[in-house]
């Protein structure tokens, strides 16, 4: 036992950056990370939200109401980044069993699924006046809603266990399990039903304005700052949370 | 003791459970009966309304009906010590996984693809529609129990394991949802099925591939 430990300990300590799976060392890292992202999203968001609201041009359909794209996109693109950096830490804490990866797993769900619900609601706000419902059963939606509802399934399933080890790899199996179904879901939901909008962002060939390509983008950066803030913040709490009996965590706290 | 004895052991002494304990397979059958007879009192029995929500009506009842059967796969087993001769055999779990999963299969699934053609003309589906809504559960059952074998398994000890099992199993099975009924409306308004169907078999094959893997896994995970 004492030598695998030994050699785990010298295979950790041959990179710099393995130090970091420690979740000691990495408190302080997520601490500065997380101020750093709190200004970067603070900064980027009253940039972004003043170039889209006051300089960007009134769209010559939709009049004002399009102006909830810079809130509404930006969530839909952060909702499905998370699940696949959820995922990514999942399938890295399940191969190499480092605490900390799971904890960053759990530490993205939360956020991921606010992320749902915002463009969702967003979304909701901005089909009424445009479409005159607040909600149509159309591909991009229906992933959106099954997208929450995969995020909510992990949040409970990590949940439900009172050993956290066991919690710590179900959940991320499942993740994992989802990861590899989104695809398939997003395929057959677009093969099922497509009266949605088309897609106004692609490389190359956008058929947006310029400012307004610019608002949104700047905006995206400031979810995707907003996003690692709020996330570093969660995995501090649980990483006090679980190292409580740890001598670290109680000369931090003292 | 070789893979094929030990897989063929697994699914006989399924099919003599199911023999023996017919509530096993007759409980299942009774539900989707019940939830099918359900919906003409809550939206009228007018048959041109019912034609148009009895394939869905029909195909939701019968993945409801198989996932209830879910926590049969394993946490009686866990409760009567038999789970345990499963993990201790040297053959590899995913297989006997799968042989369980291909036996209940046929346990619960047989009824069910007996009852849907028969429920198809309550609600005044023509024959070949009726059919067709046969082949999409008969394809739509092993692949739900597939998906759902890896949530049954994480979920061997934990609380709540019922209710938790249907909200992560559910999501998983929209495509072959979407592909089955889809086969069924295609009948129905006179065009062909075959791309649906095809897609909906490809998603059995892609769950029949990869989750017996997961739920060995998945097992291992919840009652280490």
């Amino acid at each position: 036992m004492a030598r695998t430990e030994q050699q785990s300990n010298d295979r950790f300590q041959g990179r710099w950056f393995w130090r970091y799976a420690s979740p000691a060392a990495f408190y302080p890292v997520a601490g500065r990370i997380e101020k750093l992202s709190w200004a970067l999203a603070a900064i980027l968001a009253i940039v972004g939200l003043y170039i889209g609201f006051f300089r960007a041009p009134t769209d010559a359909q939709q009049g004002e109401v399009y102006r909830v794209i810079y809130i509404h996109v930006p969530a839909a693109w952060m909702a499905m980044i998370i699940y696949l950096a959820m995922a990514f830490w999942a399938a890295t804490g399940l191969v190499l069993g480092t605490r900390l990866s799971f904890m960053m797993s759990h530490a993205l769900a939360p956020t991921g699924a606010i992320m749902a619900v915002i463009a969702l609601w967003t979304g909701a706000l901005w089909g009424r006046p445009t479409w005159g419902t607040y909600w149509v059963w159309d591909a991009r939606l229906t992933s959106t809603l099954i997208l929450f509802f995969l995020y909510v399934g992990y949040i409970a399933l990590a949940a439900a266990f009172d050993d956290k080890k066991k919690g710590d790899r179900a959940s991320a199996l499942i993740a994992l399990v989802g990861a590899v179904n989104v695809p398939i879901i997003y395929f057959s939901v677009n093969w099922w039903n497509t009266l949605h909008q088309g897609s106004s962002v692609r490389p190359g060939s956008s058929s947006m304005a310029s400012i307004m390509l610019t608002a949104m983008l700047i905006m995206t950066f400031a979810f995707w700052a907003y996003c690692v803030a709020a996330a570093m913040h969660r995995l501090r709490t649980q990483i006090i949370e679980r190292e409580a009996e740890t001598k670290w965590v109680k000369e931090l706290v003292k | 003791m070789s893979l094929r004895l030990a897989s063929t052991a697994v699914a006989r002494r399924e099919f003599q459970l199911f023999a023996r304990r017919k509530s096993d397979w007759a409980n299942p059958l009774m539900f989707f009966v019940i939830v099918c007879s359900l919906f003409p009192f809550a939206v009228g029995s007018e048959s041109e309304r019912l034609r148009l929500i009895g394939v869905g009506v029909i195909f939701v009842g019968a993945l409801l009906a198989t996932l209830l059967t879910l926590p049969r796969l394993f946490d009686e087993d866990a409760r009567d010590g038999s789970l345990d001769l499963l993990l201790s055999s040297n053959e590899p779990l995913a297989m006997l996984i799968l042989a369980r999963v291909a036996a209940l299969s046929f346990g619960i699934g047989a009824p069910l693809i007996l009852a849907a053609p028969l429920f198809s003309f309550l609600y005044a589906l023509p024959a070949d529609v009726a059919l067709m809504l046969a082949l999409g559960v008969a394809i739509a059952v092993p692949t739900l129990l597939l998906v759902g074998a890896i949530a049954a398994a994480l979920l061997v000890s934990a609380r709540g394991g019922a209710i938790l099992t249907a909200v992560l199993v559910l999501p998983l099975t929209i495509p072959t949802l979407i592909f089955g009924a889809g086969a069924a409306l295609k009948v129905l308004f006179g065009e062909s099925p075959v791309a649906e169907l095809s897609l909906q078999a490809a998603y059995l094959l892609f769950a029949l591939a990869l989750s017996p893997l997961a739920a060995s896994a998945a097992l291992k995970i919840s009652t280490d």
